[in-house]
C-alpha cells in the first residue's frame, strides 16, 4: 500500500511499473558496500525509485579530497562519518525508505552478517579484496552482485547473478594493486547509474540485466563496449555451483 | 595477415587502441603483445613483470574468448584475430 505522498512521489515512473513494480522496489532491501564515488549515485538513484530499505556500509570519513566525486558528501560534511553524512541526505532525499548506515570496515567475519537478508549487493568498493568477500557472500547466499569499478575516465560494470554468471573470480581472478586512482566525478557517476539501473531491473524483474557481458565504459572517447564473459568451471568461488542448483531444481 | 589489438583503461592511455598489426604465420600471443608493448616503456611495465611475464590480473582475450596467461605463449594468434588485453579497475 502507498501514501499519497508516495504515489505523487513515483507516478512517473509508476507509469512504466505499475503499482506491482513499485511494490517490489518498496519490499527489497539493497546493500550498498561503500558510501564513495559509486555508492553516492547509486544509493542516491536507489532511494529516490523508493527502493523500501537500503544499508549503506563504509568506514571512512568524510575528507576533502573525497568532494569532486562523492556527491553525497558536502562541504560541510568534511571530518564527519561517511554512514552520517550519507544516511542524514538519503533520509531527506526519501523519507518514505528506510535507511540503515553502518560505519564498519566490511571483513571476513561480518560481511555476511552485515548483508544480512538483503535481496542483493551492490559493489561500490575500492579494493579487490573487499569486493571478492562479497562476491562470496553474494554466492553463499545465492543473491545478485552489482559489480562496478573507475579509473580516471574508464569505468567497467557487470550483473552476477550467482550460479548463472562468471562470478568476480571468474572474471578478474586476480586482483590489481592498491593504488591512490586518479578520477573525474562522472565516471562513477556514469558506472554507478548502470549498477542503480541494474538492480531496478532485477527487482522489477524485467528487461535485459548485464549478465555474462562486462560493460566498458572509455569517456575519453565516449564509447561504451562490451566484453563477452564466461563462467571458469574451476572457479575457486563458484566452480560447481550450478550442478548444486540443476540438483536442487530436479528434485 | 593483420589481427587487431584493442587495449583498455590504463593500458590504452599508455598505448592507444586498435592497433592493427602485421604478423607472421605461427605467431604467440605473448612475444606479439611483448613487442607492440615495448614502443612504450611505462606500457610495458604496466603489463609484464620484470621477468617479462603478464602480470598476474592482467586479462587477455581472443575473439572474445578468455585467454589463460599460462597459455599466451602457446596461443598462436590468426590473421584477422581480434585481441583485448584490459586490467581490472579498482576505483569505486
Amino acid at each position: 500500500m502507498f501514501s499519497e505522498r508516495e504515489r505523487e512521489r513515483y507516478k512517473r515512473q509508476m507509469m512504466l511499473f505499475g503499482d506491482e513494480g513499485q511494490e517490489r522496489l518498496k519490499k527489497a532491501h539493497i546493500f550498498v558496500a561503500g558510501a564513495g564515488g559509486l555508492g553516492s549515485p547509486v544509493s542516491i538513484y536507489l532511494a529516490v525509485a523508493g527502493v523500501g530499505t537500503i544499508t549503506i556500509v563504509d568506514m571512512d570519513l568524510v575528507d576533502q579530497t573525497n568532494l569532486n566525486r562523492q556527491i553525497l558528501h558536502f562541504d560541510r560534511d568534511i571530518g564527519k562519518k561517511k554512514t552520517a553524512s550519507a544516511e542524514e541526505k538519503l533520509r531527506e532525499i526519501n523519507p518514505d525508505i528506510t535507511v540503515k548506515a553502518i560505519d564498519v570496515k566490511i571483513d571476513e567475519t561480518n560481511a555476511a552478517g552485515l548483508v544480512g537478508e538483503a535481496d542483493g549487493i551492490v559493489d561500490a568498493m575500492d579494493n579487490y579484496p573487499t569486493r571478492y568477500l562479497l562476491n562470496e557472500v553474494a554466492i553463499a547466499k545465492e543473491i545478485p552482485l552489482f559489480h562496478g569499478g573507475i579509473y580516471g575516465f574508464y569505468g567497467q560494470a557487470t550483473t552476477i547473478i550467482p550460479g548463472m554468471t562468471p562470478c568476480l573470480k571468474c572474471i578478474f581472478p586476480k586482483a590489481p594493486p592498491m593504488e591512490v586512482f586518479p578520477v573525474v566525478g562522472v565516471t562513477p557517476g556514469i558506472i554507478g547509474t548502470v549498477q542503480a539501473n541494474e538492480v531496478i531491473k532485477y527487482l522489477l524483474g524485467s528487461g535485459e540485466l548485464l549478465t555474462n557481458r562486462l560493460f566498458i565504459w572509455d569517456g575519453m572517447q565516449t564509447r561504451a563496449e562490451e566484453i563477452c564473459v564466461e563462467r571458469n568451471p574451476a572457479c575457486v568461488a563458484c566452480g560447481g555451483m550450478g550442478e548444486k542448483i540443476t540438483a536442487r531444481k530436479k528434485k | 595477415m593483420t589481427v587487431k589489438i584493442r587495449f583498455f583503461a590504463r593500458f590504452r592511455e599508455l598505448l592507444g587502441t586498435d592497433i592493427m598489426t602485421d604478423v607472421a604465420a605461427g605467431t604467440m600471443f605473448t612475444p606479439l603483445i611483448t613487442t607492440i608493448t615495448q614502443k612504450n616503456p611505462e606500457g610495458y611495465a604496466a603489463i609484464f613483470d620484470e621477468k617479462g611475464a603478464f602480470c598476474e590480473f592482467v586479462i587477455l582475450m581472443k575473439n572474445g574468448k578468455r585467454i589463460d596467461i599460462a597459455d599466451a605463449a602457446k596461443t598462436p594468434v590468426v590473421d584477422g584475430d581480434e585481441i583485448a588485453v584490459f586490467p581490472p579497475v579498482a576505483g569505486g
